[in-house]
């Protein structure tokens, strides 16, 4: 192992504590701190000292009363509450806003932890950006047999309509948040969102909430800065543009009642761009307008935070009111781009992530720097096998589902759930996948009172432009703030806190 | 701007104004119940009523006598202009409204901005209505007046005086106008009677409008209708003048199209003009009561008509017109 590097399985793997070793190390503040060795812990080595990142943590958070912490865990609320830092929770009669629960502690992780992280990041979203590429030209991968035909074509998410066209840059991909958890096997991948992922404001948010909560700690550990992150993405948008004028770049949410307004309204307004609505927006001539006061104006970069099937009542769903009727048909002209393309969600179906290390070979002649998820695929009769005979053991996940929704967690269900989800599996086997329960690392949270360990995920982002990509050292990092729950998603009980990516 | 952002200024404007116009009419009103008898009561009741446009609390129309409101107790009556959810006029309802249009317009909104309008609306629905009806139910609409005008204040110190701010500036004079001649026309209509006219003064009214000090200041201690309408019409200092609000109106108007302040003037400059003129003739100081509603009924259309005129010109324009040449 080189000086210096991160390589997976080398940071606190192994070294089992003996039983009673580790609460007995840990500091006071600490006292109802579970170190359980089946986790891995982003802040204690398993003998309960503190990880070389979180030593100042630690000791910072040693020196604080449990009111002092409260207070700061006020604090940030507070602010979250009144600056409306929310998201929408869509009920069956009523929809909610919500302020997404930030934690007050901090995730630090070391700077070597993140290159690895970051490189790992680069490296896949190239491959994946050459995939859907190929899919929808040669298709060399799918002759190769590197992918099954069928799992392509017979995805809900392939676009027909993007056989052949040509996309600017051929950047199919210029916002990606990966999905990255740990255990003590290292860092993996859990999920790549390639379509419209979301959280990156709150990530902005955390890291405002935690320079004002704790100014002198950010100071001493000289964190990553992630503040520029919306400089970038304006740059990222804009290079995939005309570069014969300035080009008028554009965000398209679906409106105030969407789980992610808060972050539309948050972006547009930190890049200076218009955020328009489906009502706001006309096709004239092939050409994308928007209806401003002084008239129609046209868009010329779009970045579109709604799904491919709401685009266009034309092209698409024929009932979306969302998006504007023609508008792919300018996106196919040549007069508008549209980020990200129509179609990446081939890339990020669920069945088609256990084939990511084989299209990072065969695109990139590369090892896979990030690991995938042992995954079983109910399509095949195999894996349907294994997944019914295990289902009390396994996460079993629909295809194209999102946001934790429609997922039986096996260990957790109970009998007559998990006979129900069986005879979901064998009815539609090609709409499942399964894995195991992974044990989630766990970081401290501040919880009705006190510092207890919650498990954790991270999503970073990465943002790929004419020029070359570019990953922002920290990320959405989720908290499953329940106790024991393993499913971080805001909408099913999770938070957020900041990660702090530190030198030394 | 975006036409659609441009429309949610405008009403974020209006919904706030609105929602302080109310609060103003309330806060009179409530002070009230403390002294005053309950005939007099319910002449205040009405008129708050009828400045708003509302009817009191299970009843259909306007009712023309203040007895009808002998008939409803008064935190019923407040609180249908408070915190009635179910009441689209009510203080909560509009705060509510003036909330969703900020958030359509996030991108475009300074955080102070949107964070005062918000902690404001925080503040207002979680409010212990009950114990505050009964304790000290004026203390509550004052607190809401204190933080919207807070909130007018913040808009003033931080908010880049471009198309957005102009909307917003717009939305809350043409409702400032309406409402105004709304106010003005209801207190002249129910305060024909003798009964009424002893309970409605002048020296009311000027407190309503916020107006009595500076009355006293630039006039006389000495209240009489004349000067008062003076006052509240025709005088270019005072911001709840009418002509004061149709002047920040020309003024606004003016800066979001230049082009259609000029000959040809385009139609909400025009319309604007017309008020302007029509404030300026006016002599309804030493008119008749039945002249002086009939003007402050035509100013209301005519600025019902200005709303009208605007969203037309710039939001809800045809395509052909909206295409670049």
């Amino acid at each position: 192992m080189n000086r210096g590097v991160y390589e997976p399985g080398t940071s606190g793997h192994g070294g089992i504590a003996p039983p009673g070793a580790a609460a007995g190390g840990l500091p006071e503040a600490f006292a109802k701190y579970d170190l359980d060795p089946v986790f891995y812990d982003e802040t204690f080595e398993p003998d309960g000292s503190p990880r070389k990142a979180s030593r100042r943590l630690i000791a910072a958070l040693a020196e604080l009363a449990p009111e002092d912490l409260a207070k700061l865990q006020d604090g940030v609320y507070r602010r979250f509450l009144y600056e409306g830092i929310t998201f929408t929770v869509l009920g069956a009669d009523e929809v909610t806003e919500q302020i997404i629960p930030i934690d007050c502690v901090p995730r630090p992780l070391k700077a070597m932890e993140w290159d690895y992280i970051e490189r790992g990041l680069k490296q896949r979203l190239a491959a994946l950006n050459l995939f859907i590429r190929d899919v929808y030209h040669e298709g060399r991968s799918l002759r190769d047999k590197v992918v099954p035909i069928d799992l392509v074509l017979g995805c809900s998410q392939y676009r027909l309509e993007m056989r052949g066209m040509k996309v600017p840059h051929d950047v199919y991909v210029a916002v990606c948040g990966t999905d990255i958890v740990r255990t003590h096997d290292g860092f993996a991948v859990l999920e790549d969102n390639l379509r419209v992922p979301s959280g990156v404001s709150y990530m902005l948010a955390c890291r405002n909430a935690m320079k004002g909560a704790f100014p002198e700690l950010y100071r001493a550990h000289q964190v990553r800065e992630v503040a520029d992150y919306t400089e970038r993405l304006y740059s990222t948008l804009a290079s995939l543009g005309p570069s014969s004028r300035v080009p008028r770049v554009a965000m398209l949410t679906p409106g105030m009642y969407n789980s992610a307004y808060y972050e539309h309204a948050f972006l547009a307004g930190e890049m200076g761009i218009d955020l328009v609505e489906g009502r706001d927006l006309i096709v004239r001539d092939a050409v994308l307008y928007a209806s401003t006061t002084a008239g129609l104006r046209r868009i010329d970069v779009l970045y579109r935070r709604i799904d491919d099937d709401f685009l266009d009542p034309v092209t698409f769903r024929g009932d979306s009111v969302l998006g504007a009727a023609g508008m792919f048909h300018a996106y196919r002209a040549g007069n508008l781009v549209l980020v990200n393309a129509p179609g990446t969600g081939v890339a990020d179906d669920k069945g088609l992530y256990a084939y990511v290390p084989r299209i990072i070979r065969y695109f990139l002649g590369e090892e896979p720097i990030l690991a995938n998820v042992e995954t079983h695929l109910c399509r095949e009769p195999e894996g349907l096998a294994y997944t019914l005979e295990h289902l009390d053991e396994l996460v079993v996940k629909e295809v194209g589902g999102a946001g934790g929704y429609g997922m039986l967690v096996g260990p957790h269900a109970s009998a007559a759930e998990r006979a129900e989800y069986a005879e979901r599996l064998r009815a539609d086997p090609a709409n499942f996948i399964s894995q195991p329960v992974l044990a989630l690392s766990r970081a401290p949270c501040f919880v009705d009172g006190s510092l207890e360990p919650r498990h954790v995920d991270l999503r970073p982002f990465v943002l790929q432009g004419r020029d070359g990509s570019h990953v922002v050292p920290g990320g959405f990092c989720r908290v499953a703030l329940r106790r024991g729950s393993l499913v971080v998603n805001s909408s099913q009980g999770g938070g957020c806190k900041d990660l702090w990516v530190v030198d030394g | 701007m975006l036409a659609r952002v441009a429309a949610d200024f405008y009403w974020l404007g209006r919904y706030v104004e609105r929602t302080e116009h109310t609060g103003r009419l309330l806060q009179y009103q409530l002070t009230r119940l403390v002294d005053r008898p309950a005939d007099e009561l319910a002449i205040g009741w009405q008129a708050v009523y009828r400045a708003l446009g509302q009817f009191p609390p299970g009843v259909s129309a306007d009712p023309d006598e203040a007895e009808t409101y002998l008939m409803v107790d008064a935190y019923t009556l407040a609180g249908s202009l408070v915190e009635e959810g179910s009441n689209p006029a009510s203080m909560l309802s509009c705060w509510e409204r003036a909330r969703e249009n900020a958030r359509h317009v996030r991108p475009q909104l300074p955080l102070p901005v949107w964070t005062c309008l918000n902690q404001g609306y925080l503040w207002m629905r979680d409010s212990d209505f009950a114990g505050a009806w009964s304790k000290a139910p004026a203390a509550l609409v004052r607190e809401a007046i204190d933080r919207l005008r807070l909130f007018a204040g913040v808009v003033d110190a931080v908010m880049y005086q471009d198309d957005a701010w102009r909307f917003l500036e717009l939305g809350r004079f043409v409702e400032r106008t309406q409402a105004q001649a709304a106010l003005l026309g209801a207190w002249v209509e129910i305060g024909r009677g003798d009964r009424a006219a002893s309970t409605l003064s002048w020296a009311d009214l000027l407190r309503v409008c916020g107006a009595y000090e500076v009355y006293c200041r630039s006039r006389s201690m000495e209240v009489q209708r004349e000067a008062v309408l003076h006052l509240l019409i025709r005088d270019p200092g005072f911001p709840r003048s009418l002509r004061f609000a149709v002047q920040r109106i020309d003024e606004m108007l003016a800066g979001i199209d230049p082009v259609g302040a000029r000959s040809p003037l385009a139609p909400p400059h025009r319309m604007t003009l017309h008020l302007a003129a029509a404030i300026e003739v006016e002599t309804t100081e030493a008119s008749g009561e039945r002249d002086s509603i009939d003007f402050f009924r035509s100013i209301g259309n005519d600025s019902r008509s200005l709303h009208a005129l605007t969203m037309a010109a710039y939001v809800d324009y045809s395509l052909a017109e909206g295409l670049p040449a």
